[in-house]
């Protein structure tokens, strides 16, 4: 028996994305025509229903992890449909698409997140990994990994670096009391992270695909942008050009990652950030995680927020639409009230967002919401700002690893 | 077992901006069988005779023998009944003392029936919704036969009725038996009988000669016993948003379905198409879908053929929007071959109203546009009969003069041949 039978939180049923046929809770295959069920997709009507009128009560407990990645996605990536006919939502006329081309994950009802092939790619090489506590604001784990789509089976390598930071960010650890412990923790955590995730990219590498027609001269890659929100504070840490914003819902929004990237050396050369996000090499990175890495040890920050917000994680294909954090913040905020603050429908939203300005790249989203903003103990600015504490114990999981050297 | 296939012709790709889809989707049916023996219920056929006054000699006599010969290929086992039509229609066969409306055909009711047909005369006025009417009535009282077709013989005009009467009849058995009409002679106006044809699914013909309509009621009464599908129905899906334009018979002959249209949902519309033989029939659709980001597809349209509930086949009609004009700028053979047809046709039928309504300019520019359609789409039957009413100059550029003196009967061939189309080779 399955532990996360195919029905959302209110014990409904869903369907067989390939052929309708109705599943039942705990089928692994379907009755109708044999095709994998896909263990652990939230249908769209626990993750939240993108249509007008209807809200979701997803329960954090209801499966948020797809497994069967090559399924058919049972969610219309257009209009949010769940009836398919010929391979064709039956609603709008949209093709069915893998889950790897649109998936949403939900792991608590304040943090979700969405991953979009966009329009103009015929592939999704973004990753997307989320945990969450069930609690709102207790701790929340956001991956958003970006395929370098030059290189061959970087599909692989985002979600694998993906998966595999967030594994590692989610293993338990003793709660840490104060604020500067729980920054450096973090921050060793996600240098931990940032390392595994580097380690499945290069496995991804080692056993190509054998897609045919593949280019196989250039070993896969990817970004990577991790966001950690534990009881109060932010840590973040990133590799390439995927990034975290912070939102508050009032006050300065803030780019909480600096992307590596050819584009923003520029604009702290002094190039004005419009004219270095629309030049020729606007999109190079100069950094990524994979086996020809110049130097996958993400950078990292925090912040201790003081009101409610937004964290967010995404990829290029959302930000290219919204590059300074001001604008992004005013589409986020604003679609955020549509949505009545419902992360999962605004990530839906956000992504919607992007494909109807044009869709150019895969787009990749991840949400929590943070509200309300936890007590901390001691001036929480100053906290934040402490540095580094010796690491409590219980922290170091793999004591011989070689996460790479600290930043300077 | 009947057996069904579709075939789609279109260009998929569409043009940035772009929003209107067209395919033609062609239905092709083999193993029909026949009428009333695939077990899905019992046939039924009418045959109404005109014997108003001006039948009177050569047509009555033409007009018996047909009806005879109509009922040899009448196959045993099909409820029949034959009703003889003038200002009031009354049955002549099962005779009007029987106390049944219809009976089933086998050697003797042949024999007893052509007897029947022998004494029809020739005698009273023309009110052809009395007759549509009567046929209807005797269908419903053989509820078994899920397969109702009739043949109307006419010569003349409507007088014995009120336009609106006559509407109100057609569309009190409109749904309830499928009819083909042929008009003998000069004086019966086409417009009228294609109203009939086309509300009952069937046909409209002229028979310019008495004695070639025995051949004619032959052929008729074959094809509508190798109707071994009572009855089919064709249904159109379209996504949200979209606007289906139209639903168009193209091949065998063009019959816009539009206004024939059943919401099934919101998305899905069903169209009538009545019974099936062995037969191939094209359709044109057309659907308006909201314009996508270049690299984008949708399902435009899903065209099923239904016999009951089971669907027997379909097609899917495609939009991808492209940015390249080598790919979008193609026009699909069979779409601008049926696009060119249908237009011929309306091309025809304007031309002809507007020379009976002595609008010379209008009727020149119509057949002209005629001719140089027919000519583009090959349809040499069409150039042909054009011909006997236009004096054609140029059939490129369609200029041509209006024939001094015309032989109605040739204006009326080419008026009922209009909805006649060539089939296109399609790959």
């Amino acid at each position: 028996m399955n532990e996360n039978p195919p029905t959302d939180a209110a014990g409904q049923q869903i369907n067989c994305p390939n052929c309708g046929e109705d599943a039942e809770p705990g089928d692994l295959f379907c009755e109708g025509c044999g095709q994998d069920l896909p263990d652990g997709i939230t249908p769209a009507a626990a993750v939240g229903n993108r249509r007008p009128g209807g809200m979701a009560h997803p329960n954090a407990s209801s499966p948020t992890r797809p497994m069967d990645m090559n399924a058919l996605s049972p969610t219309c990536r257009n209009c949010a449909g769940t009836t398919f006919l010929d391979g064709y939502c039956e609603n709008c006329g949209t093709p069915a698409v893998k889950v790897r081309d649109h998936w949403q994950e939900r792991p608590a009802t304040w943090v979700a997140g969405m991953s979009d092939r966009g329009i103009r790619h015929h592939r999704n090489e973004d990753g997307l990994a989320l945990s969450a506590r069930p609690e709102p604001g207790s701790r929340a784990i956001l991956v958003v990994c970006d395929g370098v789509s030059s290189s061959a089976d970087s599909d692989i390598a985002s979600l694998a670096a993906a998966r595999a930071a967030r594994d590692v960010l989610e293993r338990p650890r003793p709660d840490v009391p104060s604020v500067a412990g729980r920054i450096s923790a973090w921050n060793e955590r996600l240098a931990m992270a940032g390392a595994e995730a580097n380690k499945q990219a290069i496995e991804a590498g080692r056993d190509p695909s054998g897609r045919a027609g593949e280019r196989q001269d250039s070993p896969p890659s990817c970004t990577f942008a991790a966001a950690v929100f534990d009881s109060g504070v932010i840590v973040v840490g990133w590799v390439g050009d995927s990034r975290i914003y912070w939102i508050p819902d009032s006050g300065e929004p803030e780019q909480m990652s600096r992307d590596d990237s050819w584009a923003t050396e520029q604009i702290l050369a002094g190039v004005p950030r419009e004219e270095a996000e629309n030049g020729p090499r606007a999109h190079a990175i100069t950094r990524w995680l994979g086996p020809d890495s110049p130097d996958s040890v993400p950078t990292r920050d925090s912040r201790v927020p003081d009101r409610p917000g937004w964290l967010l994680v995404c990829s290029d294909g959302l930000w290219n639409y919204a590059s300074p954090a001001r604008d992004l913040a005013e589409v986020v905020r604003a679609l955020a009230d549509e949505v009545q603050g419902d992360p999962g429908l605004l990530a839906g939203r956000l992504i919607d967002w992007a494909n109807s300005r044009g869709g150019q790249d895969n787009i990749t989203v991840a949400l929590a919401r943070i509200a309300p903003i936890p007590p901390q103990r001691g001036p929480a600015a100053e906290a934040a700002l402490q540095p580094t504490q010796p690491m409590p114990e219980g922290w170091n999981l793999y004591p011989d690893a070689d996460y790479g050297s600290p930043e300077t | 077992m009947p057996s069904f296939s579709a075939e789609v012709f279109q260009n998929e790709f569409i043009s940035e901006g772009s929003s209107d889809v067209h395919a033609i989707v062609s239905v092709t049916c083999t193993g029909a069988g026949e009428a009333g023996r695939g077990g899905g219920g019992d046939a039924a056929e009418i045959i109404i005779v005109d014997t108003s006054g001006s039948m009177l000699d050569a047509k009555i006599v033409a007009a018996r023998q047909a009806a005879a010969v109509a009922v040899d290929q009448i196959l045993d086992g099909t409820w029949f009944a034959i009703i003889s039509g003038t200002h009031v229609a009354t049955r002549a066969f099962p005779y009007p003392n029987a106390r049944v409306s219809m009976v089933q055909m086998e050697p003797g009711a042949r024999a007893a029936a052509k007897e029947a047909i022998s004494r029809l005369e020739a005698d009273g006025g023309t009110a052809m919704g009395s007759w549509l009417k009567l046929a209807g009535q005797l269908f419903d009282t053989v509820p078994q036969a899920t397969q109702r077709h009739a043949i109307l013989l006419t010569d003349g005009q409507n007088q014995s009725e009120q336009p609106h009467q006559f509407q109100n009849a057609i569309d009190s058995v409109t749904g309830r038996f499928q009819c083909d009409c042929r008009g003998v002679g000069a004086d019966w106006d086409v417009a009228e009988l294609r109203r009939v044809s086309t509300a009952l699914l069937g046909t409209v013909d002229l028979i310019a000669d008495p004695a070639s309509m025995a051949a004619d009621f032959e052929q008729l009464m074959q094809k509508a016993m190798g109707r071994g599908v009572a009855e089919a129905t064709l249904r159109v899906w379209a996504p949200q948003g979209s606007q289906l334009l139209w639903v168009r018979q193209v091949s065998p002959n063009v019959e816009d379905l539009t206004s024939r249209r059943v919401e099934v949902n919101p998305l899905t519309s069903a169209f009538p198409t009545g019974a099936w033989g062995d037969e191939s029939r094209d359709y044109h659709v057309a659907v308006r879908v909201p314009p996508q980001a270049v690299g984008q597809e949708r399902l435009a349209a899903r065209v099923q053929l239904l016999v009951g509930q089971e669907t027997v086949s379909q097609g899917l009609v495609k939009a991808k929007w492209s940015g390249d004009d080598a790919l979008t700028t193609r026009i699909d053979p069979a779409v601008a071959h049926y696009t060119g047809q249908a237009e011929l046709a309306t091309a025809i039928q304007e031309g002809l109203a507007a020379k009976a309504a002595g609008d010379a300019e209008t009727a020149t520019t119509k057949l002209g546009r005629a001719v140089a359609l027919a000519a583009e789409t090959g349809n040499d039957e069409a150039t042909s009969k054009l011909r006997k009413v236009v004096d054609i100059d140029d059939p490129a550029t369609g200029t041509v003069r209006l024939k001094r003196s015309v032989d109605k009967l040739d204006e009326m061939a080419l008026d009922t041949a209009s909805t006649k189309t060539t089939r296109v080779n399609k790959r």
